[in-house]
């Protein structure tokens, strides 16, 4: 039973936050309750979203920094064309284009021009931000529609639509990566020459991981607007980071083709709970980053030791019953 | 004589001077020397951090948790100076602040295998917020910061040694002994050693932590040094001094022709990028450009830059009998 926790990162995530949300609900009597699970899960939505986003680019071991520009540059244009009198579907199709549109430039830097991604994207973050405050002239825009903001606020059983729609991505998400071509994504990340040998479309694959991402971002943006009503300059600065530490911390393995959408969940909830819970411990908020960086960094130490000891043991164990695995696979090695 | 001129540097260094001649066509006061000069003041701490990054990216990692180093050692300082501590002393705790979190770096990174971005991801949050809470023990709210330096320290900011303003001596300075570190020590070739294949050094017995440790101390101690030149140029310790360093110093690394991937780079080629990217942000502010806009034209600077090195990369797999000695 506990090696099983210990080898599953999402089952050691998922004990944690329960284990963290118990403790707080100890300290702060009333934390416990519905309620406090919809607002972290409409506190986590933005987050969640980009996080979705950056996943499978990830699963293909690329890495995409330029999350939160594409998400403030979406936000903006779903703003400005609300606010030229488009209808709100128009509006949100243009926000959507222009986040699809950012990515397939990513994608173009890394799987046509093959530049690796970290450059590729740290550079479209500075690029993608500054094309935002051209078209903005550095107001930040404010009097949104009354229906935008309709999507953001509680509707249905305490969930917003955005809500709702996270949760319908989520699902669609885990559905695609069991099928074939979410395998593909997976062998990608893994062994990209294999890949390549086994003749699939490396390249279209990644090019289509990054469109989905910006798809995502534009998602997070339209969700971010509608929740507080107005596009500051500084929109989603810096949540790629806090995406990227979320996955890491949900297993997902930076070193492409290891990860699952369950990890990219409790990897945003653990995130979401321990803001939401300072709130309530009333602890002010700037202790926020310290307790996150310190909870993250304890976690990867935590697991990677274990890891480490699992795999040593393991490898013991396979030199003592050595001869026994040779005679096994030598029937598959026929085969092939 | 090929060998020194089809060099990236020299690519580099003539992507500079095209920059500064038409900076100075359309506003001829960006040449005038002293406006060159001391304009650097605004942009060398990006430098500072950029070199000993670059040493960290050749030998296989990276480090992006420099940028809240450098406000968590200014916070270190100022509280020191705030109790009354003399001032090589406030110095000594900033400095070892910085080298500190450069050695929890390295053994965090050691003792768990995992990716180097993944690992300093957390320490720039967990830096970030110690240096809040430290900063909020000292009831210093975050936009004013720690102030209260003495008068000797903060002259030191606008100083000018050799006719060099103080930070940029002090860049160039550093950036002279990292210069001769990587490329003239024993030193300097384990790091390109182990970039190159971290496996095949440790088998013939290098001793890479050691190396990359090494590395990520001295990314810190600049990170620390960037914090405390800040404090005495703007007069006050602040959490946020190295928040807008992030991205330029990663920039000019990669710019300066480090390899994300390890093995390749060099401290000339990030201090000739520093100055690319800064003179283009003030170039572009005194040529009238919003600010907003040079943002963008440096993210694209960067995209463009490497996608070049990158086509032409290709190109040369299809050329024959050009080797990729070039660089």
């Amino acid at each position: 039973m506990f090696e099983r926790i210990a080898r599953d990162r999402v089952a050691t995530l998922f004990l944690v936050t329960v284990a963290v949300l118990l403790l707080v609900g100890l300290a702060a009597p009333g934390f416990l309750s519905a309620g406090t699970a919809t607002i972290i899960w409409s506190n986590g939505l933005v987050l969640m979203l980009v996080a979705l986003g950056i996943f499978p680019v990830i699963l293909t071991r690329n890495i995409d920094v330029s999350g939160g520009s594409i998400l403030g540059l979406s936000a903006v244009v779903l703003g400005l064309a609300l606010n030229d009198g488009f209808a709100l579907p128009l509006a949100l199709g243009f926000a959507l284009g222009a986040g699809i549109c950012a990515g397939v430039v990513n994608g173009l830097l890394v799987a046509g021009l093959g530049v690796p991604s970290i450059v590729a994207t740290l550079g479209t973050l500075g690029l993608f931000r500054g094309v935002m405050l051209i078209a903005t002239g550095g107001e930040w825009i404010e009097e949104l529609p009354e229906a935008l903001k309709s999507l953001g606020a509680k509707s249905y059983g305490g969930l917003s639509i955005m809500g709702i729609i996270t949760a319908l991505v989520i699902v669609a998400v885990w559905w695609f990566l069991r099928s074939r071509r979410g395998r593909w994504v997976m062998v990608t990340g893994d062994n990209r020459e294999a890949a390549h040998h086994l003749g699939l479309p490396v390249r279209r694959i990644e090019l289509l991981a990054f469109a989905w991402a910006g798809a995502m971002y534009a998602l997070a943006g339209i969700t971010f607007a509608a929740q507080i009503g107005f596009v500051p300059n500084q929109a989603g600065s810096g949540i790629e980071l806090r995406a990227i530490a979320a996955l890491v911390l949900g297993g997902i393995s930076l070193l492409g083709g290891v990860g699952s959408v369950g990890g990219v969940v409790i990897g945003v909830i653990f995130f979401t709970s321990i803001d939401t819970s300072l709130v309530f411990l009333k602890i002010p908020a700037y202790w926020n980053d310290l307790i996150g960086g310190a909870m993250l960094l304890g976690v990867l130490l935590i697991d990677g030791r274990l890891r480490i000891a699992l795999e040593a043991r393991d490898r013991a164990a396979r030199y003592r019953r050595g001869s026994n695995t040779e005679q096994k696979s030598q029937p598959l090695e026929d085969a092939a | 004589m090929k060998r020194y001129v089809m060099r990236w540097e020299v690519l580099l260094l003539a992507i500079l001077v095209a920059e500064l001649l038409i900076f100075g066509m359309i506003n001829p006061r960006f040449l005038r020397p002293s406006s060159l000069l001391f304009g650097t003041s605004d942009f060398v701490q990006v430098g500072i951090v950029a070199v000993p990054l670059t040493l960290v990216i050749i030998a296989g990692g990276i480090d992006v948790s420099f940028a809240s180093t450098v406000g968590l050692a200014a916070i270190a300082f100022g509280i020191a100076n705030f109790f009354g501590q003399p001032l090589p002393l406030s110095l000594l705790v900033g400095f070892a602040t910085g080298a500190l979190a450069g050695v929890l770096n390295a053994t965090i990174i050691r003792l768990t295998r995992l990716q180097p971005l993944v690992v300093t991801l957390g320490s720039l949050y967990m830096f970030s917020g110690a240096a809040t809470v430290l900063s909020g023990v000292v009831g210093a709210n975050g936009y004013e910061g720690i102030g209260g330096f003495p008068a000797g320290f903060t002259a030191l900011g606008y100083a000018q040694v050799m006719g060099l303003p103080m930070p940029l001596f002090v860049f160039l300075c550093f950036a002279a002994v990292l210069l001769v570190l990587l490329h003239l020590t024993r030193f300097g070739r384990l790091v390109f050693q182990i970039g190159l294949n971290e496996n095949a050094a440790r088998h013939s017995g290098m001793p890479v932590f050691r190396v990359q440790l090494m590395t990520y101390v001295l990314t810190g101690l600049a990170a620390a040094l960037a914090g405390i030149m800040l404090s005495a140029y703007f007069g006050s310790a602040r959490v946020d001094l190295g928040s807008a360093t992030l991205l330029p110093a990663i920039t000019a690394a990669v710019l300066g022709g480090a390899s994300i991937y390890g093995g390749k780079g060099s401290v000339l080629g990030t201090v000739i990028a520093t100055f690319i990217i800064g003179y283009l942000q003030q170039g572009l502010q005194m040529s009238g450009v919003p600010s907003q806009i040079s943002s963008a034209l440096s993210g694209a600077l960067l995209v463009l830059v490497v996608a070049l090195r990158h086509g032409a990369a290709l190109l040369r797999e299809f050329l024959p009998e050009r080797s990729a000695q070039a660089d």
